[in-house]
């Protein structure tokens, strides 16, 4: 209920913005709509403020930016392979929704909310649980896998798979990642159009009241919407301390 | 109680109209009023804990009209994991930390939260009695926790006796004063020893607690410059839960400070002089025997005394006259969280007699999988309760050992269904990669705090 009306909520600022059709026929997440939330199309900008060109990213490093809101972290990565695509998920309450695959020439580019959906678990400028784990890293989350290549969090070791839209594929999470909607234009440059999938803005939004205040000054300040562009950092140049096990 | 089936249609149209209303805390007198007769889709959850919490949650979650009633006796949420770090002092831990209020989540996902203790269960007439009045459930979730066996261990100790110990050298496994008092006479106490007595035998709370507590005490001796040391009389000769971390993490951060003693049989405690008196064994095999002869008797003097009882399952799983092992964990039927014994009673938390560990992240993966269970019984679809496993990481718990800076250690556990019929952990205790080597790592002992602010907004939030 409270849900609902915060995406209502959401959903009345975003239906402010004018958008393109064709960027949303051209990329039906849900057949329905279920699940995917457009926001204001967002341009990502390096440290210098120069739009961040997608082909120059560098393969399997981790992309901090913040959106849709001024407080959720996401994280871009290249995966350097293509992802699979029409993958059909499902979120815990059963709504069905379809990740359509990654953007960039190979189709390996991808950003997830970097929200656990499990207990929350996030960047913060302190320190990072949450992160892209490169196809060479070993994980706790799975002890036996010959790679990782996943979206992980150490905090309760529940792992990702970037390739699949953010499946759950181990640890106590029992919904995947919310998918971070990209596109790539005809200049290289990369925007984040909209969220697919079950994301937990709203819980976040309740559950950090403290840590909004270090950061962003309140609640209020937060939760405001991203505004024409975000600028991306490395993981590592965002968080001072990543953890990781 | 027979109830026309009429009645039954009926009912079940009010509580799911109930059910919409998005804040139903309501107070014990009117709950029970509610809840008394069932609706066909009425669960009854005693106990609010890590699995009941977790419990009431994920049944609202799966299906609003399920009308779900937690029970428990305390007003207060307080959690023991993490509590060691309280104990010890660490920056910035207060008992607001430990706490929370029991209204917070039964308004936001819409269950009845009622405080009130369990005095029967009657399982033919599927009703719950309690301080508070009559509860009707289709289903019953127990989730009731432990129990301290004073009376197993120590025979020839009268109730008075116990009791004054109890009170004098707090557990602390059960939180609530018990952790208060454990406090307040470590904040009281003058220069001389701590005694902590894990429990001597069979399952207990938290494997790694006495342990982790043994290093959070040491620390406080450290950081207050009390002139003592932490002894532990323990059974296990060194073989317990992270036994090597632990075992390293004590000399390289406490040297000398934590005096381990790993073939003891507590006798006797004077709560007036504080000493207490114990057999001290040269090995397993005499300790095993328990032949006095073999044994030094010992005296000591303590300033604060930390005895944690042999544990056994809380009374709830015997009133409701399920089968249970000889401690009173609860037998389930094969790899699910149902009682062997009748299909609509699931048992969760620390009360079942599965082998995975006792532990606050264990109990809200059980609590998982079982309401799981319950919404496919309630549809009348088979649930396989064997989905999912082998389950990597199911449990994943941290230790502190350190607290300046703040170090911890950690353990996996791997959650299997096991040939002989139950599920099974099985643990491994890694080297994070930031430990230089060692067990223990400042990483850890990060992750030891986010796991714990994890696992609160998992149950409150």
């Amino acid at each position: 209920m409270e849900r609902r009306s915060f995406l209502k909520l959401t959903g009345t600022s975003a239906a402010a913005i004018v958008i393109a059709p064709s960027l949303i026929t051209q990329r039906l997440y849900a057949d329905d709509g279920a699940l995917y939330q457009t926001y204001e199309k967002i341009q990502l900008k390096d440290a210098d403020g120069n739009p961040l060109k997608a082909s120059t990213l560098t393969v399997e490093e981790n992309y901090v930016f913040n959106f849709p809101h001024v407080a959720t972290p996401s994280i871009m990565v290249d995966l350097g392979e293509a992802t699979n695509k029409d993958v059909k998920l499902k979120a815990d309450d059963g709504t069905e929704y379809i990740f359509k695959g990654g953007v960039g020439k190979k189709g390996s580019i991808v950003a997830y909310s970097a929200i656990c959906p499990h207990q929350l678990t996030h960047p913060t400028p302190d320190d990072t649980f949450f992160q892209y784990l490169e196809r060479k890293g070993k994980t706790l989350a799975m002890p036996d896998a010959k790679e990782a290549g996943v979206f992980l969090c150490s905090s309760h070791l529940s792992a990702f798979d970037p390739k699949d839209g953010g499946k759950r594929l181990s640890g106590p999470a029992t919904e995947g990642l919310a998918q971070i909607v990209l596109e790539i234009d005809e200049n290289d440059e990369i925007w984040a159009v909209g969220v697919l999938g079950p994301d937990r803005f709203h819980d976040y939004m309740d559950a950090f009241k403290p840590e909004f205040k270090k950061y962003y000054g309140n609640k209020r300040k937060a939760k405001k919407l991203v505004k024409t562009e975000a600028k991306v950092v490395t993981l590592k140049n965002f968080s001072k301390d990543i953890i990781q096990y | 109680m027979s109830m026309e089936r009429r009645d039954l249609f009926k009912l079940a149209g009010v509580a799911a109209a109930a059910a919409v209303i998005p804040s139903v805390v309501v107070t014990s007198a009117t709950a029970a009023e509610v809840a008394n007769k069932a609706s066909g889709k009425t669960i009854v959850i005693v106990g609010g804990g890590f699995g009941g919490l977790t419990m009431a949650k994920e049944l609202k979650k799966k299906d609003k009209s399920i009308d779900v009633t937690l029970i428990e006796k305390k007003d207060i949420f307080m959690a023991c994991p993490f509590s060691n770090t309280y104990l010890g002092g660490l920056k910035d831990v207060s008992l607001e930390t430990l706490t929370h209020d029991y209204y917070a989540p039964a308004s936001k996902h819409g269950y009845n939260f009622v405080q009130a203790e369990v005095t029967a269960i009657d399982r033919k007439a599927k009703s719950v009695t309690t301080t508070s009045g009559n509860f009707a459930y289709d289903i019953l979730v127990l989730s009731p926790g432990i129990a301290y066996d004073y009376e197993g261990q120590f025979p020839e100790w009268d109730a008075n006796k116990i009791a004054s110990v109890a009170q004098a050298c707090p557990a602390a496994l059960m939180p609530g004063s018990e952790h208060l008092a454990l406090k307040r006479q470590m904040v009281d106490m003058d220069d001389g020893d701590i005694v902590i007595v894990p429990p001597a035998a069979g399952k207990y709370r938290c494997p790694p607690a006495p342990y982790e507590r043994a290093a959070m005490m040491a620390h406080y001796l450290k950081t207050e410059e009390i002139k003592g040391k932490v002894v532990v009389l323990d059974t296990r000769g060194g073989k317990f839960a992270k036994g090597a971390a632990f075992k390293e993490s004590w000399a390289d951060l406490y040297d000398g400070l934590i005096d381990y003693k790993g073939f003891t049989k507590v006798i006797d405690v004077d709560t007036a002089k504080k000493e207490i008196t114990y057999l001290e064994f040269p090995d397993a095999a005499t300790l095993e025997e328990g032949d006095a002869d073999d044994a030094k008797k010992q005296t000591a003097k303590y300033e604060v005394c930390n005895l944690i009882p042999v544990n056994k399952c809380s009374p709830v799983t015997k009133m409701a006259d399920i089968e249970t092992n000889g401690a009173g964990y609860a037998l389930m039927d094969g790899y699910s969280f149902r009682s062997k014994s009748d299909k609509n009673v699931y048992v969760v938390g620390d009360a079942v007699a599965h082998k995975i560990p006792p532990s606050g992240q264990t109990a809200i993966w059980g609590a998982k999988r079982a309401a799981g269970q319950i919404v496919a019984q309630l549809s009348g679809k088979a649930d396989d309760p064997k989905a999912g496993l082998p389950a990597a990481a199911a449990n994943v718990c941290y230790s502190m050992v350190g607290g300046a800076p703040e170090e911890a250690i950690m353990v996996t556990h791997e959650f299997s269904a096991d040939a002989s019929g139950v599920l099974k952990g099985k643990g491994h205790v890694p080297k994070p990669k930031d430990g230089n080597g060692k067990f223990r790592s400042k990483g850890t002992g990060k992750a030891t705090r986010e796991w714990f602010a994890g696992v609160k907004r998992e149950l409150f939030m």
